[in-house]
């Protein structure tokens, strides 16, 4: 019934009125007999479509008899065009065949990621996903229109959606939201990039079916399905590169029944090893990282029903620049001088502090039923995320980890969905959270964060409406949230609050079909978001911090903790509008999206000046609340020459501002145009090559607030004064670096075997070993970016 | 539906397993050991009483300004040693945190004081002091393993004239980086303040 639904979005309704009565149904899949969800069926003069489900399976219901002109097209595949004479009345098997050199892709709706499909999104998977292999999923994720990261050294990414991070993107781990201590701006998103056959991100914060917060997007980390017949198959990857020295490991294995159709498996690995990155002219020292990593599936699917079962483990270690480990003002304002950082030493595997050490666990179960026009999905997941951070500290404490946290995350996902009519679906939800944080005793720090428990419970209803080339959706949502707490203030005193949290959020969405090959989007949704624990209580200093941050709570004379009711605080609440224009061409594609996000009460860490301790002059943080705007341009095209070469172009422009302040606001990525030439050579044979050349040209940021250098506020205080009350507004303690273009080509050949295909890929970035510093990087301050990086891939899946 | 009774028992029993305790029940105090909350300059004449002043930052991290006493009332002419003493009050006083300065001479190869003061407020050593050039004298009375300089007790002569002006230290943390040439720029500050000073 689903199935019909999506008929319709693509059927006019003129067609349906038609006294015909014959059906086609079949299964689309790729050469390895993967059943490929969401390929689309369109009868091109009728320009009727369908779209293949989870199991590839397709349905053409209501045909005449005679001959229709079929097109089958899937992201990442090439295109089919064929005949079909209507009566065809045994199953229809459709085999595509990969499509290297498919650039733009397309994510069309697919069951388990349920993409509103009035949504504005782009996506990263097949060749693209493939070619972003052994990178972080933050780093992977800069490949995509929008997108960008935030990032705290060569292993350290955090996604950043039109301008804003962290909490404000909300991430979907195989259709769990991934919870972890995700306030910290270095603490990147705990998942294997290699579990995602697909990433896709929503720009529009119109996923109000996973959460209220996603004031900036959501990312869906997606799986490839699993298998659901007979037969085993894998992929190996093993990358190799220059830069840091690294190694990755990667695998799965699949396979299906034949006793039990239906019943399907995977288990998959990673191994990561890397040792110092090297900027240009020095090696960037301790910015080594490991991973572990593991996940296995099982899952058993009949035709209207099915369970997946799915746990994954992550482990990693990473390094944090040597040279950033500053105390003072002073340390600072020296840090900031060097041309080389400090502690600058050899080339070493070994991780030392500052690092941080993360494990995360989930364990997802999910089941799905169809019963008539009904649909009914539940899912579990469990976290558990233990974080714990080292510095150098006073003597034996340096083994002792300065922070530490254990949280424990419960979600439960229950939703209904009713196709009432052939116009018309609903669907119905709730979403439960429960949530507990822990100080891992024995830090002998005071814990930056109280330790809590929290539940969330929120309701959902969407509905969907297609009329014409029209399509409608409306959704609405609201959620409680209580957190209990317990910490410790700056005399190392117990706190204890209980907060309550409620709210509506909603969104407005209309796709409208321009004609076969082009649509318009526009969208207009609410979201909002509590400030977190973070943002409330901190106090003191983190890692690679080099300043004192006191909570939105703190009561700025005596730095008690006030209670909440009293304290004016607000919850963020964005309005964010966004248009899309898709035109998918054979030959040509692009995607321009616009958007104004405006962010009333937005909480961001402004300095507020110096204070004086016996290690020196610190200068301190106020978590602030302001009104802030973001908007801007996201383009994305590639055209193709002929059938050997193609053209790709990129860009994003972004303009934020703090309104209240009439400021810029610090850490906005700045402007950026990527462009590329492709050659591939013919695919059909048993070799293929293939040859790119891109180029990535980054402005400088010129919308960067006020500089105030470390040196200046010391200078100023010997003589009295306190340079940062005395200029308001925000400011960064070093300028924004210059703008840069890096260059990076690629080589790579395909060998089509058998039952097996191999792949090896040599690609250098930043060719030119440039030196540069990237603005959104926190380690600007203090070092260049990383240098020429040689990576070796060889990709075998059979 | 044999399936959704699978997952409803699936979920109650790993919610049996992992629901421990309430988190924000009763979170342990943590000791912290590493603020300095006080630190104690004596300088003892050869004779006489000897001249204390204190700097202290009750709340280590916290946000109070600290609290100098002073200034420094040296006599003329006069030779004092300078001995210098941490402590964390924030630690209780029979913990081993508690006494910082035990710590900073444990790990004396890491640790070197720095000093700054007023030209010629001092006979010996003259000169401004070895915070803005290492190469500058200062009489350090104590050595680490390596016979490096560390600093928690000095020798000082004041000058011979009446004067006034400052006169800093600065504690360096400078872990695999001390040497006989480390300037006050390498490592990071455990400890950074200025007193007044007056030579009568």
């Amino acid at each position: 019934m689903r199935l019909a639904f999506l008929l319709l979005i693509l059927i006019p309704f003129a067609g349906w009125a038609q006294l015909c009565s014959f059906r086609v149904a079949g299964k689309v899949e790729d050469e390895r007999g993967i059943p490929l969800a969401g390929a689309t069926l369109v009868l091109t003069k009728e320009n009727k479509g369908v779209i293949a489900d989870e199991s590839g399976k397709f349905e053409f219901t209501q045909l005449c008899a005679g001959k229709y002109e079929v097109e089958i097209r899937y992201v990442g595949y090439q295109t089919i065009t064929t005949s079909l004479k209507v009566p065809f009345n045994k199953p229809w098997t459709i085999r595509m065949e990969s499509d290297s050199t498919s650039l733009n892709e397309i994510v069309i709706e697919d069951k388990h990621t349920n993409v509103a499909l009035t949504s504005t999104y782009s996506s990263l998977s097949g060749k693209l996903l493939e070619e972003t292999m052994g990178k972080s999923l933050g780093e992977s994720m800069r490949e995509i229109p929008g997108v960008n990261s935030i990032q705290t050294g060569p292993a350290i990414f955090k996604p950043v959606i039109h301008g804003v991070h962290s909490q404000r993107v909300l991430i979907l781990n195989n259709g769990i939201r991934q919870e972890g201590q995700n306030w910290g701006v270095e603490h990147a998103p705990e998942v294997d990039q290699f579990i995602a056959s697909n990433i896709i991100v929503i720009k529009d914060a119109a996923a109000i079916k996973y959460g209220a917060d996603a004031l900036g997007g959501v990312v869906l980390v997606n799986p490839a399905k699993l298998p659901t017949e007979a037969g085993i198959g894998g992929q190996l990857h093993t990358i190799v590169a220059s830069n840091n020295g690294s190694g990755v490991i990667s695998g799965f294995l699949e396979g299906g029944s034949k006793k039990w159709p239906g019943f399907g498996w995977r288990t998959q690995g990673t191994i990561k090893k890397a040792g110092d990155a090297r900027a240009s002219n020095y090696v960037l020292s301790n910015t080594g990282f490991e991973e572990q990593n593991f996940s296995l599936s099982t899952a058993y699917h009949k035709e209207k029903s099915g369970i997946d079962v799915f746990y994954s483990h992550f482990n990693t270690s990473i390094g944090i620049l040597r040279g950033t480990a500053v105390e003072t003002a002073d340390d600072l304002a020296n840090a900031l001088e060097r041309s080389v950082p400090q502690y600058t030493t050899a080339f070493t595997y070994d991780i030392k502090q500052p690092r941080q050490s993360v494990q995360h666990d989930l364990i997802k179960i999910n089941a799905h039923l169809e019963k008539g026009k009904n649909e009914f999905r539940l899912q579990y997941g469990l976290q558990s995320n233990r974080r714990t951070e080292y510095d150098f500290r006073l003597g034996a404490l340096t083994e002792i980890p300065a922070l530490g946290f254990q949280l424990y995350t419960h979600t439960l996902d229950a939703e209904w969905q009713r196709t009432h009519s052939s116009r018309w679906q609903s669907s119905w939800g709730i979403n439960a959270l429960y949530q507990t944080n822990s100080k891992v005793d024995g830090t002998q720090t005071i814990p930056f964060i109280p330790n809590f428990d929290h539940i969330t419970t929120g309701v959902f209803l969407v509905e969907k409406l297609t009329l014409r080339q029209w399509m409608l959706e409306l959704g609405l949502r609201y959620d409680v949230k209580k957190y209990d707490l317990a910490g410790f203030d700056f005399k190392n005193k117990l706190y204890r609050s209980s907060i309550d949290f409620q709210n509506a959020s909603g969104t407005v969405s209309v796709k409208r079909k321009l004609n076969n090959t082009s649509t318009f989007t526009s969208s207009i949704s609410s979201a909002w978001r509590p400030p977190n624990m973070a943002e409330l209580y901190s106090i003191g200093t983190h890692q690679s911090a080099a300043s004192i941050e006191y909570g939105l709570l703190l009561n700025e004379i005596t730095s008690e903790v006030k209670p909440y009711e009293k304290s004016g605080v607000k919850v963020e609440k964005a309005l964010k509008w966004v248009v899309g224009y898709k035109v998918d061409r054979p030959r040509f594609t692009t995607e321009i999206t616009g958007y104004v996000n405006y962010i009333f009460d937005f909480i961001y860490l402004k300095p507020r000046g110096v204070t004086q301790g016996l290690r020196g002059i610190f200068p301190y943080f106020r978590y602030t609340q302001t009104d802030a705007s973001f908007m801007g341009i996201d383009f994305f095209s590639n055209y193709r020459i002929n059938s050997f070469w193609t053209l790709t172009g990129k860009a994003s422009y972004l303009r934020a501002t703090d309104e209240t302040q009439n400021d810029y606001l610090v850490f906005i990525p700045a402007n950026r145009v990527d462009v590329g030439i492709r050659y591939e050579s013919n695919s059909e044979k048993k070799w293929s090559w293939s040859a790119e050349s891109k180029v990535r040209w980054v402005a400088n940021q010129s919308r960067a607030p006020q500089v105030i250098t470390p040196r200046q506020i010391i200078d100023a205080l010997a003589q009295g004064i306190d340079l940062v009350s005395q200029r308001p507004g925000n400011f960064d303690f070093k300028a924004a670096p210059d703008g840069y273009a890096l260059l990076s080509l690629s080589v790579g050949a395909t060998c089509k075997l058998k039952n097996s295909k191999c792949e090896i890929r040599l690609s250098a970035d930043n060719l030119t070993n440039q030196s540069f510093r990237e603005y959104t990087n926190r380690l600007r301050y203090f070092a260049d970016d990383v240098g020429r990086n040689i990576t070796l891939g060889v990709h075998y899946s059979f | 539906m044999k399936s959704l009774r699978f997952v409803f028992l699936a979920l109650m029993s790993w919610s049996l397993v992992f629901l421990t305790g309430c988190s924000k029940d009763d979170p342990k105090p943590e000791n912290i050991p590493e603020a300095i909350t006080k630190a104690t300059l004596t300088f003892t004449p050869t004779t006489g009483d000897p001249v204390v002043v204190t700097a202290t930052d009750s709340d280590g991290d916290g946000p109070n300004v600290r609290v100098l006493s002073g200034p420094i009332n040296l006599a003329k002419n006069m030779p004092y040693t300078l001995t210098i003493t941490l402590i964390n009050e924030l630690a209780a006083t029979t913990a081993p945190e508690y006494n910082v300065t035990a710590e900073v001479e444990e790990e004396a190869d890491e640790h070197l004081f720095f000093f700054a003061w007023t030209n010629n407020t001092f006979s010996n050593p003259t000169g401004n002091g070895n915070i803005d050039s290492r190469a500058d004298v200062v009489n350090y009375n104590d050595k680490d393993t390596k016979n490096l300089p560390l600093g928690l007790s000095t020798a000082w002569i004041a000058s011979g004239t009446a004067s006034s002006g400052k006169f800093r230290i600065l504690l360096k943390h400078q872990p695999g980086l001390k040497s006989a040439t480390s300037t006050s720029a390498d490592g990071e500050s455990d400890l950074d303040v200025e007193f007044d000073l007056a030579v009568n």
